[in-house]
């Protein structure tokens, strides 16, 4: 017996690190799969490499931090076992009230960004409260913000897209670290999402916070009879993800030197699939928030690719579709029990 | 002579990734007795009845069903054969009526295509009047209590013509005068002939019901013998495969002043004006029937529910806690009913769901060390004697027994002075039991007290101190345990 138990041990830790090791790295192997498989296309289909260019990639990159940011806050509603479908057009609607602040009312843009902020605290605070103390399902409560929040941004702008941003902010979308000495080479917005990040994951990893969130999401009864707070969790989760939208938004804002309403649209579902192809969970308390930066670029990647490929744009919804059935697909078979 | 047998285990290797299940399992069960299989957590009693069921196939060995070798590869094939399984988890489909329920797969037509209605509610009367239920058959399963929906499971199999029925556990989620009903129900299918299959943890139901009993240990088969020439001691080694010693082994521990109070507690109609005391180092049982307000005596107490009046005092200063977490601060702590769900979270580690509670403990300048906390989790689970492969594995893999094993690790590493027990052995093998006993009075000795909340009357009276019995909300009154006896708990129960 105790010879069995021993090998069972043996082979069970074996096995889960494997695992583990492949849904922590599972985005950056298929990062590293995308590059050699459009390389390889570019070249047959160009005759010449356009994908594996260091401008191409810090492109990615660049359209990467700003969904990044917006996944982080769906990221860590998925571990406490929640879902936000507002996310995207929270970015719509704080962005669309900076702009109008900014150049139609000619605030100052530290006080509008800070109006814009309070907005996304706002959005997030009606997600969290209908969610954990009314108890509406996330689903609907965030379906509800997703439309008020659209709505909203639609009558601000009359739907028009409202261009040039003030100078000032230029430098969060569009700034360079280092530009005098080594140029345009590491885009401010990038170390922006990494430090982002790393926080992130320090914090989920290493602190009360953090275990708390992944005890509510792993069952929220056991975290309850253990004296954890559920519903102050997932208040604050929410309010978080409402100010990482905005901090995305704004970001946004700045790289492409315009709002529209249409800025930030389906970022909810793309942070959906980053996360989960990044290694965190639907159903919950699983996985590590760093992989969703991972699943993220991923995801930019292959759109990027796609894109090079001359790949109609329509279609690239289609496969964005799939993207996300895939995704929850090995998330579901990840979480199978084998019988 | 040779005796009638329906049904013959035959060398039965069940194996799964890293673990033998069953070890070439032989016995035979005679037609139309009660056969008993009992064995500790993990003996492999489930995955023997799953293959009966047809759930799983054996790796090597037979099943032989009137002489006959049969093999299922489907539950529905098993019921075909005449086996049926009521399961712990009893699977009806809840929005659905008895008669349908008894019908699920099998129904009634007329002619090809029309569903004979009639005929099935008619059929399923019968069978609720023959077993001298009141249940009616045009009620929604939903409705009824569990006890009446695990009839409603027999009575399935019973309309399904079954020979077999392989009870899992039926008692674990019964009163005690729910199982008298079963139990007759039980014997009076043996006079029909219908064999059955008996599973539980509780010995002293195989004595009052059980013809024969097999025992199973770590996969293999140890004995099967008529009840009537075996002891229940004898039974336990065989499970344990060693002595077992007392299975109460009761020690008084280091009693003090009181500790906790409470008087006049009112809570709408769960709790009607309930006063008593505990001292430091006592177990103090709380006995009563389901739904006789004990857990929600605990709830109130601690926080989790809001009372209307009455008051609290800990360690002679009157308390409110308003939320569950405040108690927990004050050194109170509760292990709760449904250990699975409430008392850990399945999918973290065991490390993680030890320190859980108390995180503090393993926090310098806002930062989990690992170091400590590996150093503490170790600690606390070798003092409990968890037996899991290593502290990163999830409490889902481990035991009932261990499980229970790691709460209550958790709670001591919260360095809990005043703990709740609600129902701490419920589910759990022999062995574990007696293990968490030895616990109880480990924590007495330290000083802690245990407050007790159990439906099994033979664990109140080896384990506690005093008893309190309540009934309908209400306190009907306290004995000390040298006075009581299960007749004068019952007395106050009802």
């Amino acid at each position: 017996m105790s010879k069995q138990a021993v090998s069972l041990s043996d082979r069970k830790s074996y096995s889960a690190t494997l695992s583990q090791v492949s849904k922590d790295y599972m985005s950056v192997i298929g990062i590293i799969l995308l590059a050699i498989i459009f390389s390889i296309g570019s070249y047959v289909k160009n005759g010449q490499q356009y994908f594996m260019t260091v401008s191409n990639w810090k492109n990615i990159l660049l359209q990467s931090s700003t969904v990044a940011v917006v996944a982080l806050g769906q990221s860590i509603i998925l571990l406490t076992g929640n879902f936000d479908l507002s996310l995207g057009r929270v970015v719509a609607l704080t962005s669309s009230v900076g702009a109008i602040l900014m150049k139609n009312v000619g605030m100052a843009p530290g006080l509008a960004i800070l109006i814009m902020f309070a907005i996304g605290i706002l959005m997030g605070s009606f997600n969290g409260f209908m969610t954990a103390y009314v108890g509406i399902p996330a689903f609907i409560a965030t379906l509800g913000t997703q439309y008020i929040s659209y709505g909203v941004a639609k009558l601000l702008t009359q739907a028009t897209p409202i261009p040039n941003m003030p100078e000032s902010i230029g430098w969060l979308g569009r700034g360079y670290a280092l530009e005098s000495t080594i140029g345009k080479i590491i885009p401010i917005c990038v170390i922006i999402m990494l430090a982002v990040y790393i926080i992130a994951q320090f914090v989920t990893s290493k602190t009360k916070i953090g275990r708390n969130i992944y005890a509510v999401g792993g069952s929220s009864e056991a975290a309850f009879f253990s004296g954890i707070n559920v519903k102050r969790y997932y208040f604050g989760t929410f309010v978080l993800a409402g100010i990482l939208a905005t901090f995305g938004g704004l970001i946004l804002m700045s790289r492409l030197n315009s709002v529209a309403v249409t800025n930030g649209q389906n970022y909810e579902f793309d942070a959906v699939i980053g996360s989960i192809v990044g290694g965190i969970s639907l159903a919950g308390g699983k996985g590590r928030v760093i992989g969703t930066m991972f699943g993220c670029i991923f995801l930019i990647t292959l759109f990027n690719g796609f894109s090079q490929l001359g790949v109609d744009p329509f279609v690239q919804d289609v496969l964005k579709g799939v993207a996300l059935v895939i995704a929850i697909t090995l998330d579901v078979l990840r979480n199978k029990k084998r019988d | 002579m040779e005796k009638d047998y329906i049904l013959k285990v035959k060398g039965i290797t069940k194996e799964f990734p890293g673990v033998r299940a069953l070890d070439d399992v032989s016995f035979n069960i005679e037609r139309g007795t009660i056969h008993a299989l009992i064995g500790e957590n993990g003996a492999g009693k489930s995955t023997l009845i799953k293959i009966l069921g047809g759930i799983y196939h054996p790796n090597s060995g037979k099943i032989e069903l009137n002489g006959e070798e049969r093999e299922f590869h489907s539950p529905f094939e098993a019921r075909k054969g005449g086996i049926s399984l009521v399961h712990q988890e009893i699977k009806l489909s809840d929005p659905l009526t008895v008669a349908e329920n008894m019908f699920l797969g099998n129904l009634m037509l007329k002619g090809k295509q029309v569903v004979d209605w009639k005929g099935m509610r008619r059929r399923a009367q019968e069978i609720v009047d023959d077993l001298g239920m009141d249940i009616d058959v045009n009620a929604t399963v939903e409705s009824l209590t569990v006890a009446k929906q695990q009839v409603v499971a027999i009575m399935q199999a019973i309309n399904n013509n079954s020979k077999i029925l392989v009870m899992d556990e039926p008692s674990a989620v019964l009163t005690d005068r729910e199982l008298e009903s079963m139990f007759r129900i039980v014997r009076q299918l043996r006079e029909q002939g219908i064999t059955i299959i008996y599973i539980s943890h509780r010995l002293d139901e195989v004595f009052q019901l059980c013809d024969n009993v097999s025992v199973l240990r770590d996969g293999r088969h140890i004995n099967t013998l008529p009840v009537a020439d075996v002891t229940k001691t004898e039974l336990i080694n065989m499970m344990v495969g060693r002595e077992m010693g007392l299975e109460y082994p009761k020690e008084v521990g280091n009693i003090g002043e009181t500790i906790l109070e409470v008087k006049n507690l009112n809570r709408g109609k769960y709790l009607k004006d309930i006063s008593f005391k505990v001292r430091s180092g006592e177990v103090f049982g709380i006995s009563g029937l389901v739904g006789a307000g004990r857990t929600e005596l605990a709830r109130a107490i601690l926080g989790i529910d809001r009372i209307d009046s009455g008051e609290i005092y800990v360690r002679g200063k009157k308390v409110h806690y308003h939320t569950f977490a405040q108690a927990i601060d004050d050194g109170l702590g509760l292990i709760p009913e449904d250990r699975k769900l409430q008392g850990l979270v399945q999918m973290m580690s065991v490390k993680k769901n030890t320190t859980l509670v108390n995180l503090d403990r393993v926090i310098r300048r806002g930062v989990i060390k690992n170091t400590l906390e590996d150093e503490f989790s170790n600690e606390y689970t070798k003092k409990l004697n968890v037996v899991a492969p290593s502290m990163e594995t999830e409490v889902q893999y481990l035991s009932g027994g261990n499980q229970q094993k790691v709460v209550i690790a958790k709670w001591l590493f919260q360095e809990a002075e005043i703990l709740f027990l609600d129902e701490p052995t419920r589910g759990i093998d022999v062995g574990a039991k007696t293990e968490i006993y030895r616990l109880i009075n480990q924590m007495v000795k330290e000083g802690r007290t245990v407050i007790m909340i159990s439906s099994e009357m033979p664990e109140i009276l080896g384990m506690c101190d005093r008893i309190m019995v309540m009934h309908e909300g209400r306190k009907m009154g306290e004995l000390d345990v040298a006075d009581a006896t299960q007749e004068k708990i019952m007395a106050l129960c009802v």
